[in-house]
């Protein structure tokens, strides 16, 4: 039995796309009762303890307090209101040797994470703006599949793989990566984070190009498909000379973008590039880069690895972890009506 | 002979009132109509039907039930340019504007040195009589009429009704109108030209000798039903229907107290605290030397307005108890 | 939406949060020397709220203040001579003496007052956002206000109607985690204000208050969507009062911790705002420095026309109450 972890953002699906884009906003409300579901379904998969990232939002407090039947430990992390929380969070489930992380968020939360424990095993739930790593999953399952993953009844490694992530090393400072998208636009401020200029981005370096996604994927996905098992990158240099193509880079927002090349790279392939200008990661700008300032980006199999719910659950399925005793039968935990439980009993 | 006067055109109340507002919304460009239901409704009394027709949704629209909402529309839109006629269907809703009617629309000229101007038209309907209980049937003018920066009218008659409403609207200040519901099917004449009825004159409604009665609202009309029930007793009294309580003609009230040197107030708010005993101090003093008696005060004693119609009818003062409370101050 | 931010507007910023900055500090230290009457509630560490909204506004746009309302006057073009002159109570204050710090107010300038009801200017900022749509302008008007303002009826009344008849409004929550003494978590159930957006029908965006770059960009967007008829906004800003609720005292309070304070310190709009544009080539120290030293003088040039003016003569007191 080990621990499962939560990492709720508060601050996620609620930046300026909801206004430029019609992005739904991700009230704390609906995030609390996600958690409530999380935690539901992983006490019926068997789980006993789990971690969380205490937010200054107190939205897993809030879960916590609605469920006390499982053991909840809150984290030592910072409470700055930035990606640091979620970052120091990470570390922390990582030192503690927790067996899978659900996150709450959408693709910049997971790239948070993985910063703080690159390789994390994750569950994530899509309450993000842009969701091309989450996806939309109803909690209580994700949650039966974190208990079923906690209590030790189904290995991680049967049912999750590992994702690639695109690491890019900039010159002078510490390193950085993205798990969906690392671009560099022409923008000079962070600002209001969202990549809302199309006209200002000047390479992108993709893990995935998918055309059923919104974002920069979107953008290469349109052009040259690529999925997240293909062991390559798709490298994006914008500007006129090549092609045109209309992608949705927010939600309810298409814009016709200019893409003078397009093509894919192999791992670790390098791509070199330079200020000045602003990264941005995962659809969110994160920093600036000095004029001349060089960066070399490649993409890598070396992401967080992530559960499959439905292979989760199908396997649980199969080593029938859910069916009950006959009635009458004796019942060795009373009170836990958990399949793992019985199972074991 | 001369030839027989034309019988002046005849107005109820409510239609006077409409005829105010349609009046209003032609002079003024700028002017528009706000409230629950005075749209599509045409008010829940009806004296706003027809004007959404004539005069669009832009200039004429249902709120939500939202007092204090709809009375800060129109402190924003007044001032910016616009003179809006806010209607607070009951004036007993007022505690729900209170905090837009008194320390907004008040106070933002004087609070900005001047330099801001708020012609605000607001409409409002007070009065027991109805059987609508303690929610629905106050007169609440103490309230308002303790606020600077605010101007008070009530209209007792059709022909005031309309011309209050023009005089209210082309005033640059803010203006509460407060209209009975009791009067609504009252008829008056009405001329059909525009007029106005001055802020700030009372009305001398009867002429009298030896006794004054100094009421405004629909009480006006008990006052002078009392005042013909007096003549029986050798009074003869004079009828001023006030009007405006804020700006107050306290010269009016003053002059015929000096000639009559008896006075009674006749509202029909709650007597502790209204506004009778603002007129009965200005009287002792500014006409202390003059007075025979006491000033008599009539009012709605210290409750609630009640609901059963029996109850009601011995809340809401009226002739009889006006004449009975004259007779009892002058020993009679 | 909007195009990129210019280096003059980067200036404008800069120059408005400065000015904001030396004025508040200055007028606070003057209320602790006796010297201005009654109480300032002061908008130092919010310098970036007024400053990224108001360099998208004109004259003939709206705003309504709050108590804490120097920095929006300010922001949005006020003068030191007549605001300093107010804060005096003397007669060449922008209300001649009759308001003071908690009604300053310049109606030539679009501000539709500073306001001592916590939550009395949201309905009047719709109002005013009602009168630029049907007077077929396209003005907007901008509600500020804080988290405490947010549990207010008022501020759901004018929020609904604003919606419902899609005014040109923006709603500006300059959530400082404080209503008044008491912090958040003891006065609402959420901490993201726009979290009550969708229930009012309009979209509400959560963006950094001490970063005036994303001030500016949010605040454009829902500008730019109120003159377009799009409707209102709720825009929450996460921002923090370096100082009490009342006056200067900034450490050693009560209901909150100074690591809570020096914590804030650290995202000063104004220090982070100067370095990012010194790294950008936008503004040198010594331009920066010659900012501060601009706004002193005007400052200086306030107070000296504030204590040389004359005090309102004591018959006035009667005077402007009705048109």
């Amino acid at each position: 039995m080990s621990l499962f972890g939560v990492v709720a953002n508060p601050a996620s699906g609620k930046d300026v796309r909801r206004l430029v884009a019609r992005a739904s906003v991700f009230d704390n409300q609906e995030k609390q009762a996600i958690v409530e579901r999380v935690l539901i379904g992983a006490e019926a998969a068997g789980a006993s303890a789990f971690a969380y990232l205490n937010d200054p939002n107190g939205i897993v407090a809030s879960a916590v307090r609605e469920n006390r039947r499982l053991c909840a430990k809150p984290l030592d992390a910072t409470q700055t209101r930035t990606a640091l929380d979620t970052i120091t969070a990470a570390r922390a489930l990582r030192d503690l040797g927790c067996s899978v992380v659900i996150t709450l968020g959408g693709d910049g939360t997971n790239r948070a994470v993985a910063l703080g424990w690159p390789d994390a095993p994750l569950i994530p739930l899509s309450t993000g703006t842009n969701n091309v790593f989450p996806r939309m999953t109803e909690a209580t399952l994700a949650g039966a599949a974190a208990g079923l993953i906690a209590s030790g009844q189904i290995e991680l490694r049967e049912v999750a793989a590992q994702q690639k992530a695109t690491h890019v090393a900039v010159a002078d400072e510490r390193p950085d990566l993205a798990l969906i998208d690392a671009v560099l636009s022409r923008e000079r401020f962070v600002g209001a984070r969202a990549l809302l200029h199309p006209e200002q981005l000047d390479t992108a370096l993709l893990t995935r190009a998918e055309p059923a996604a919104v974002g920069i994927a979107a953008i290469g996905g349109l052009l040259h498909p690529l999925s997240e098992d293909a062991d390559e990158g798709l490298l994006l240099r914008f500007g006129p000379g090549g092609e045109r193509v209309r992608a949705p880079i927010a939600p309810g927002l298409y814009k016709t973008v200019e893409v003078a090349e397009c093509r894919a790279v192999q791992t670790d392939e390098r791509v070199a590039a330079k200020g000045p200008g602003v990264l941005a990661f995962d659809g969110e700008r994160d920093r600036s880069l000095k004029p001349d300032q060089p960066i070399e980006m490649r993409v890598a199999r070396t992401g967080p690895w992530v559960v499959d719910i439905r292979q989760t659950l199908e396997l649980a399925a199969r080593k029938g972890l859910f069916r009950m005793e006959a009635p009458g039968a004796r019942r060795k935990t009373a009170g836990h009506e958990m399949a793992g439980h019985n199972r074991r009993a | 002979m001369a030839e027989p006067q034309p019988k002046p055109r005849e107005l109820a109340y409510v239609a006077a009132i409409a005829e105010g507002v349609r009046t209003v919304m032609q002079e003024q460009p700028d002017a528009f109509v706000a409230g629950e239901d005075v749209a599509e409704a045409g008010g829940v009394y009806g004296y706003y039907n027809g004007i959404l027709k004539e005069f669009g949704p832009e200039r004429v629209f249902d709120t939500p039930i939202s007092e204090e909402g709809i009375v800060g529309l129109g402190v924003g839109a007044a001032a910016t340019g616009c003179r809006p006629i806010i209607d607070v269907m009951f004036m007993d809703f007022m505690g729900e504007c209170m905090d837009e009617i008194a320390n907004q629309l008040a106070k933002m000229r004087y609070m900005f040195g001047g330099r801001a101007t708020l012609p605000v038209t607001i409409l409002s309907m007070a009065g027991a009589g109805a059987s609508l209980a303690a929610q629905h049937s106050q007169s609440l003018e103490a309230w308002i009429c303790h606020l600077p920066g605010l101007k008070v009218v009530m209209a007792c008659t059709p022909y005031d009704a309309k011309g209050l409403i023009i005089s209210a609207a082309r005033d640059d200040n803010p203006v509460i109108v407060v209209l009975n519901k009791m009067s609504l099917a009252m008829m008056g004449p009405v001329p059909e030209e525009p007029y106005t009825v001055p802020i700030g004159e009372a009305n001398v409604v009867r002429g009298g000798s030896n006794y004054t009665i100094i009421s405004f609202g629909r009480m006006v009309h008990e006052a002078l039903a009392a005042a013909t029930q007096l003549e029986e007793l050798g009074i003869d009294a004079e009828v001023i229907d006030l009007r405006s309580l804020q700006p107050l003609d306290s010269a009016a009230v003053v002059a015929s107290v000096r000639k009559t040197h008896r006075a009674m107030v006749v509202h029909e708010a709650v007597r502790f605290g209204g506004f009778g005993g603002e007129i009965a101090a200005q009287i002792q003093e500014q006409a202390f030397d003059y007075l025979d008696a006491p000033v008599a005060r009539v009012g709605a004693p210290f409750s609630p307005v009640p609901f059963s119609p029996v109850l009601e009818a011995n809340y809401v003062p009226n002739a009889d108890r006006i004449v009975a409370e004259a007779k009892q101050q002058l020993g009679l | 939406m909007s195009s990129e931010i210019t280096d003059d507007i980067l200036l404008d910023i800069h120059r408005r949060m400065v000015r904001i900055r030396t004025f508040e500090e200055r007028a606070g230290k003057m209320m602790e020397d006796g010297k201005i009457p009654g109480a300032l509630h002061l908008y130092v560490g919010q310098e970036a709220v007024a400053s990224g909204v108001m360099v998208h506004l004109s004259d003939q746009d709206y705003i309504t203040s709050t108590h804490r309302g120097h920095g929006h006057l300010i922001a949005k073009g006020g003068e030191f001579t007549y605001m300093f002159a107010e804060l005096y109570g003397k007669a060449t204050g922008y209300c001649k003496g009759k308001g003071g710090s908690m009604h300053i107010s310049n109606l030539d300038l679009g501000m539709l007052g500073a306001n001592g009801i916590v939550g009395g200017g949201p309905p009047i900022a719709m109002g005013a956002a009602f009168s630029c749509k049907f007077r077929k302008t396209s003005n907007v008007s901008i509600s500020f206000f804080g988290d405490g303002a947010s549990n207010e009826g008022a501020f759901h009344e004018a929020a609904n109607m604003a919606a419902l008849y899609k005014l040109p409004c923006v709603f500006v929550c300059e959530n400082n985690g404080y209503g008044e003494y008491t912090p958040q978590a003891n006065h609402q159930a959420i901490v993201d204000v726009a979290d009550r957006a969708p229930g009012y029908g309009m979209p509400g965006v959560v963006v950094d208050g001490m970063d005036p770059i994303a001030v500016h960009e949010a605040a454009g967007e829902a500008i730019a969507r109120a003159r377009e008829g799009g409707g209102p906004t709720l825009l929450e800003c996460k921002t923090y009062r370096y100082y009490d609720h009342v006056g200067v005292r900034g450490m050693g309070l009560s209901y909150r911790t100074d690591e809570e304070v020096e914590q804030w310190r650290l995202k000063d709009p104004i220090v982070n705002f100067e370095a990012r544009l010194a790294e950008q080539g936008v503004l040198t120290p010594e331009a920066a420095e010659a900012v501060h030293e601009a706004a002193r003088k005007d400052v200086d040039a306030g107070i000296e026309f504030a204590e040389a003016s004359p005090n309102p003569d004591p018959a006035a007191v009667t005077e402007d109450v009705y048109a």
